[in-house]
């Protein structure tokens, strides 16, 4: 029996690299050996982006596309099917939890400096992952089509009318329609569901593919490919099999305590995970007193709203993503890790981190002139931190990093 | 210098926040409910007076009314016979309501609104509050006015339980800059006569203001449970998906740190 196994096997791994895939990627894969819990939110994004897949299939069952049964369809589903309630809630605590886990991994890579030489394009990539769930996250919003739904659509496509010269036949382009209605649920729904999630997995796997080559970072951005042993497999590394999926296991642990927390107790997360506005149907008739987005748009909500013209807006917005792109460029410290930046790169990030969650909470409240104000100061800050980053991380005096992790 | 950030902009929100208008409209902030959805004698009653008083003009249409006889424990031929109205419906029909949205429209100005959801879109605080709220206005169509969505086009339905309401002034103590009650040299507190005080003529309704408050209470109980039927379940479930969840974490744990021994 076993002698047959193997003999199948034999046969597959001629025709299928399947040791050698696992090898490489797993069990001879290496690892730095000491890393810190800020290495977890890669794993657990991949685990997020799982089961927003496998619960978007389950939604897709009882979902209606359309503009009259929208709506309805969500309470059939929280109501009808059996279970129904859990797979909803898994997928909208899900798309929260994604941007939280992505924001905390985006974080780490500016802590200890992940996107240093050579892993440029892991950043690129990962930066790509990041605009593709946001327009993922925002049409998926749209489906449900309650009162937020369509008043936050409303608000997003008309973004696109600010471009000048194109600006109103691309919004009718976007839209399907003069004005959102079936036609534009039907595409959204389209590409909610099978092409941003198609690109989404094709770059997460290039993330990792490019990772792989380039090998992961640590806190501390030591070379581990610096020193090695005969074999060419760094000293300070261990396999990620089963070494790293251990740690990795623990982090999903503690992960479903949370996700399970936030589920099971407070599925609408206070009105900031699912917007109680979103518990009306679409009404074009009657604009909501109050447009917010979910929080994990609401930094680049308090930039658009800081600029009072429109196109501005939108420029600074679309800006404030696209200088992410670019950060492997405009960081000139030797040290990666921010334990042996200078001061001033230690001041910045502080900042930095204080005018983000500023901005956060600026975008989910209505305006006043203060916070009108708030959120001037809040974008400022924001593109200093990262255009001023080839000044002080060049004038700032740097520790010398250590050789050996 | 972290801290001192932290702690900047924490005073600095909370100053900000302060500004948002009240939850409850002129009345302020909402009463506070605590729903029971384990009490089934109380979404039981809450359903009864929903049917009854509620159901001529709101429907529940994304709910079925099997599915409330079920969840409420309500033996389906008790259920049917007091009730379900109408010889044609069927327990596995949603409750659509029996009013025509287009007549009731041109009776009342505006269609009364499916209540389905209406406690998870405005909070069970703001329901309860609601209908407790409703005061004799003569000014109005209805000859009544709400403190918490002032000019609702809604009369007060359960008038007839809950008497005349009226808004009423009385005095009240000058609170001085301090916090602190301002008195006069003799230490009597100083008063001034505000209004807006909302007080129930005694004698006026069938039940006394705690009998009432029980009747709103139970109404929005079940409401609370339409809402989302599932809730109790999902209270429930949770906790075993979290045990779990802590135990996994700690066999993973265990088995990280026994083969964490080979490289450390």
């Amino acid at each position: 029996m076993t002698q047959k196994a193997s003999g199948v096997f034999n046969w597959l791994n001629h025709r299928l690299p399947i040791v050698n895939t696992y090898e490489r990627h797993l069990s001879k894969h290496p690892v730095p050996k000491k890393v810190n819990f800020w290495y977890m939110f890669g794993a657990l994004a991949s685990v997020v982006l799982i089961i927003q897949i496998v619960s978007g299939i389950w939604l897709m069952f009882g979902y209606e596309n359309t503009e009259e049964g929208a709506f309805a369809s969500v309470e059939y589903i929280m109501r009808d099917i059996e279970y129904g309630w859990i797979i909803r809630y898994m997928h909208t605590t899900g798309a929260s939890m994604f941007f939280a886990v992505v924001y905390l991994h985006m974080f780490r890579g500016l802590l200890y400096g992940s996107y240093h030489k050579p892993r440029e394009l892991v950043w690129v990539f990962g930066m790509t992952i990041y605009l593709v769930m946001m327009a993922e996250g925002f049409l998926g919003y749209v489906l449900p089509y309650g009162q937020m739904s369509y008043w936050g659509a409303q608000v997003i496509i008309s973004l696109f009318g600010a471009i000048p010269y194109i600006g109103e036949s691309l919004e009718i382009w976007v839209r399907g329609d003069y004005y959102i209605s079936g036609a534009t649920i039907s595409r959204f729904f389209a590409l909610h569901v099978v092409a941003l999630p198609l690109i989404l997995i094709a770059l997460v796997f290039m993330h990792l593919v490019a990772l792989h080559e380039v090998g992961a970072g640590n806190p501390e951005g030591v070379d581990i490919e610096k020193h090695v042993d005969e074999n060419g497999v760094p000293l300070d590394s261990v396999p990620f099999f089963p070494y790293k999926v251990l740690n990795a296991l623990v982090a999903i642990g503690i992960f479903g305590i949370v996700f399970s927390i936030i589920m099971f107790f407070f599925p609408e997360g206070g009105g900031y995970m699912l917007e109680l506005a979103n518990f009306e149907e679409a009404n074009p008739l009657s604009t909501p007193e109050h447009i917010a987005p979910v929080w994990y748009y609401s930094p680049y909500y308090a930039m658009l709203r800081a600029v009072p013209d429109k196109l501005g807006g939108l420029v600074v917005m679309g800006a404030a993503i696209a200088i992410l792109f670019v950060v492997p460029w405009l960081d000139r410290s030797k040290a990666a890790s921010i334990r042996y930046k200078g001061v001033l790169s230690k001041i910045a990030m502080t900042i930095f981190v204080i005018s983000w969650i500023m901005l956060a909470w600026l975008g989910t409240v209505p305006v006043t002139a203060l916070r009108t104000t708030l959120s001037i100061i809040g974008t400022i800050i924001y593109f200093s931190f990262f255009l001023l980053m080839p000044i002080y991380t060049s004038i700032e005096t740097s520790k010398p990093v250590p050789e050996r992790l | 210098m972290k801290f001192l950030f932290i702690a900047f902009f924490l005073l600095l929100s909370n100053s900000i926040s302060s500004a948002i208008g009240a939850p409850c409209g002129d009345y302020g902030e909402c009463d506070s409910f605590k729903p029971q959805l384990n009490n089934m004698e109380s979404m039981q009653l809450g359903a009864l007076t929903f049917i009854n008083h509620c159901y001529g003009c709101h429907s529940l249409k994304y709910s079925r009314w099997g599915r409330i006889s079920k969840d409420l424990d309500i033996p389906e031929e008790i259920f049917t016979n007091n009730l379900v109205f109408g010889k044609n419906v069927k327990l596995g029909d949603r409750m659509t309501g029996s009013m025509q949205p287009n007549v009731s429209e041109t009776w009342f100005g505006i269609a009364p609104p499916d209540l389905t959801l209406v406690t998870r879109l405005h909070g069970s605080d703001w329901v309860y509050t609601y209908l407790r709220t409703f005061y004799e206005d003569s000014s109005k169509p209805y000859g009544v006015n709400n403190m918490v969505y002032p000019g609702a086009a809604m009369p007060n339905v359960l008038a007839s339980m809950q008497g005349q309401q009226i808004l009423s002034c009385k005095d009240v103590p000058i609170i001085a800059s301090n916090g602190g009650v301002r008195r006069d040299e003799l230490g009597n507190n100083i008063t001034e006569e505000k209004c807006g005080y909302l007080k129930t003529i005694k004698g006026s309704g069938s039940m006394s203001v705690e009998e009432f408050d029980e009747v709103i209470f139970n109404l929005v109980n079940f409401m609370t449970y339409v809402g989302e039927p599932s809730r109790a379940d999902r209270e429930r479930m949770g906790w075993y998906v979290i045990l779990f969840f802590i135990v996994f974490t700690a066999f993973a744990y265990l088995l990280f740190r026994e083969y964490q021994k080979d490289y450390h």
